[in-house]
């Protein structure tokens, strides 16, 4: 019970009507100034990143042996930057969403135009001949270098493939049956697992380098992709078996119940029922997995030896390696050769991977 | 159809004993609702009849054979759980239609058994819809359909109508009802809720700490409740439990004074039911603390010598108003007496007037 007297005390403060049309406009005023900080704010940050990234289309699409000018670069810049402003400024003015289609073509066929007459005369695609010709490092060093003949970039690039499609196999599977044993199973040593897990995660894998090389010598698995995928995978699946226990936490236990009651065996419950659940959280995975195999450079570096085992990432650094200096345009055209399956999968993935994180929050 | 019968079932978790040593049937056709409040118990017990925990000691038998060892699979049970658990990822015909994949039909008895279960609980034109597309009613719906589907030998209800909103629930204990009546199905509901156990079952099973307190119809664990806490348990608002001290044949509570049929000795609790309750021009005094309106009736909290005390009383004139001093009277025949030690009611005993001591 609350005593009278102090009921009595508690009384609205200030009878005087407070002014609501002045309080919704500051709300309004406050959003948008909000607004407008936020992406000045993020469009200064994103420069750093995006700046170096075009730069290098621009000089895989300009650059010829000898050397690199940057007023491509620039005279690109000059067209680009004004338009995007002037387009942010459009969003800014403008809300009905077919004026602001409008805008943005027209915009862009503007700045097209403007670049095909300023710089369209100096296009060409002559810095990707690597991807039809195989000795092109000779070609322009006119003698054998380190690593003798250079391979095809296409036998690095199914090398690539093999590596990252078969370490995406071997972690999908095993992340998944581990995630979900570690997930529903209570079993002796399961937190003393957990914690190794977060362990071996946490400890820097570089510092493996020379026993696992060692190991590998002794399997005779050195200098074959059997042997990177496999190092790889054991260095990765810890983090990987996390993401997905975080996934299979959030499967109610109640499903795989019903589907066991309604007929199912236990392994039929978690095919049928409980893997649709963790869907996403395969795919996340997957191509995380794949992303990290595509990129991975000092495990490879160490341990693929014969320029026949090159993958991408080795190809880029023997290119760089031996033109560097001379021809820029051709490490450009391979680095971004490199980069298109990873940045395609960015894309087209990207509402999977963010989902990731939430999975491996709830674990 | 099944009849079953749990003997001495037992289920220990570490550290926990969560079902201690259960004894019941339930016959063939008839519903049964377990009830009691979270942790007593009860849901364990279904799941021990799903086949999903195994018991730790004890037995289950479905006419009259042991299945303690027998798979949930193979148990052919219909069971909708309180989510419902339908499987997101898959239509409503395909949930329906998920129990008989495991039974080897030809496609078109299939589609025909789904069609059939579908149009048994109203779901009929909802069948391509998923999970997340449907209301929580439907949802129901639909996973009673799932359960019935493989027509099993027993239904069980894990606390089925406490997601929905308060007038869906009473449609669908009804067509529950309905549903089970019509199919003939043995069936066992779980719940927290008195209203929906004692509406839908046939017989009441009250748990509390993993045992039975009392086996009985609906209307004999209101009337005759075996023990305290089903006293308390049953019976909404619940019933006031007075202390008193029982000597020869005279019982008294404070200022009141009841004749015993028998003599009693000892500490026991005397019980009266706020409906049976009523405002007097003399008799227990107590000063008005809260009053509730309930719709029909309203409920009164008296704060008196023998502590809070509330009645039932029907909307009308003479309404006391809050920080009134009112004086309640009540029939003796309307008490249930209890033994304080043993928490069992004294059931041979009826209780008259002795005289009220006015204060």
């Amino acid at each position: 019970m609350i005593p009278a007297v102090a009921l009595k005390q508690i009384e609205v403060s200030g009878s005087a009507r407070p002014d609501w049309a002045a309080l919704a406009r500051r709300t309004r005023v406050r959003g948008m100034a909000g607004q407008i900080a936020l992406a000045a704010f993020l469009a200064i940050v994103s420069l750093p990143i995006i700046l170096p990234y075009f730069w290098m289309v621009v000089i895989s699409f300009t650059a010829r042996t000898g050397g690199v000018s940057a007023d491509v670069l620039w005279t690109a810049c000059a067209v680009i930057v004004p338009a995007v402003l002037l387009y942010s400024l459009v969003h800014l003015v403008v809300f009905s969403p077919g004026t602001r289609l409008a805008a943005g073509v027209g915009l862009t066929v503007v700045a097209l135009a403007l670049l095909a007459w300023l710089v369209g005369s100096r296009l060409h695609i002559d810095n990707y001949r690597f991807l039809w010709r195989a000795n092109l490092v000779e070609e322009i060093r006119r003698k054998a270098t380190a690593g003798g003949q250079f391979p095809s970039v296409w036998t690095a690039f199914t090398n690539s493939l093999a590596l990252a499609l078969s370490q995406t196999a071997v972690i999908v599977t095993v992340a998944s049956l581990a995630g979900y044993y570690v997930s529903r199973f209570a079993f002796r040593g399961r937190a003393l697992f957990l914690h190794g897990m977060l362990v071996a995660h946490a400890f820097p894998a570089m510092t493996l380098i020379i026993p696992i090389f060692l190991t590998l010598y002794w399997l005779h698995l050195l200098d074959t992709i059997l042997g990177v995928m496999l190092v790889l995978t054991a260095i990765e699946l810890p983090f990987y078996v996390f993401v997905m226990k975080g996934f299979f936490d959030s499967v109610p236990w109640e499903i795989e119940m019903s589907a066991m009651t309604d007929g199912a065996t236990r392994r039929q419950a978690f095919v049928l029922v409980v893997l649709p659940q963790v869907r996403v959280g395969l795919i996340a995975v997957a191509v995380f997995a794949f992303i990290r195999a595509w990129e991975e450079y000092i495990f490879v570096r160490t341990m693929l030896i014969e320029n026949k085992n090159w993958v991408m990432s080795l190809y880029l650094y023997w290119v760089a390696d031996d033109v560097m200096g001379v021809d820029y345009g051709i490490v450009a055209a391979v680095s971004i050769f490199y980069v298109l399956p990873s940045l395609l999968l960015y894309v087209f993935c990207q509402k999977y991977l963010t989902q990731m994180t939430i999975g491996g929050i709830r674990g | 159809m099944a009849r079953i019968e749990l003997r001495n079932l037992r289920k220990d978790w570490p550290g926990v004993t969560a079902v201690d040593g259960i004894n019941l049937r339930v016959d063939d056709g008839s519903f049964v609702a377990l009830l009691g409040p979270s942790g007593c118990g009860k849901s364990t017990t279904l799941f021990m009849l799903a086949g999903i925990y195994s018991p730790s000691d004890g037995e289950i038998l479905f006419d009259g054979a042991r299945v303690n060892e027998v798979e949930a699979r193979d148990r052919n049970i219909g069971i909708v759980f309180q989510s419902y658990a339908l499987y997101p990822h898959m239509t409503a015909a395909e949930n329906i239609g998920f129990p008989l994949r495991f039974q080897g039909l030809e496609k078109a008895e299939a589609d025909h058994r789904v069609a059939e279960a579908a149009a048994l609980v109203q779901v009929d034109q909802l069948l391509q819809r998923r999970p997340a597309q449907l209301s929580g009613g439907q949802q129901q719906r639909v996973a009673l359909a799932r359960a019935l589907v493989k027509r099993p030998r027993l239904l069980l209800l894990d606390e089925p109508l406490s997601n929905l909103d308060a007038a869906l629930r009473l449609t669908m204990r009804s067509e529950i009802r309905r549903l089970q009546r019509h199919l003939g199905i043995t069936t066992i509901l779980v719940t927290h809720d008195q209203i929906e156990a004692t509406t839908m079952a046939d017989r009441v099973v009250v748990m509390n700490r993993g045992r039975i307190e009392q086996e009985a119809t609906a209307e004999d664990t209101y009337r005759r409740p075996r023990s305290l806490f089903v006293a308390g348990f049953i019976g909404a608002p619940p019933i006031n439990l007075v202390p008193a001290l029982a000597a020869g044949d005279r019982v008294t509570a404070g200022e009141v004074g009841l004749r015993a049929s028998r003599p009693v000795t000892g500490e026991v609790v005397v019980g009266v039911r706020p409906e049976h309750l009523r405002l007097a021009a003399s008799g227990v005094h107590g000063r008005v603390a809260a009053i509730e309106p309930m719709g029909r009736e309203v409920l009164l909290a008296l704060d008196g010598p023998l502590g809070r005390i509330h009645l039932l009383i029907a909307v009308g004139a003479g309404m006391p108003a809050e920080g009134a001093q009112v004086h309640v009277d009540f029939d003796p025949a309307d008490t249930l007496l209890f033994d304080r030690s043993t928490s069992l009611r004294i059931e041979d005993v009826t209780l008259t007037p002795d005289a009220v001591v006015a204060v």
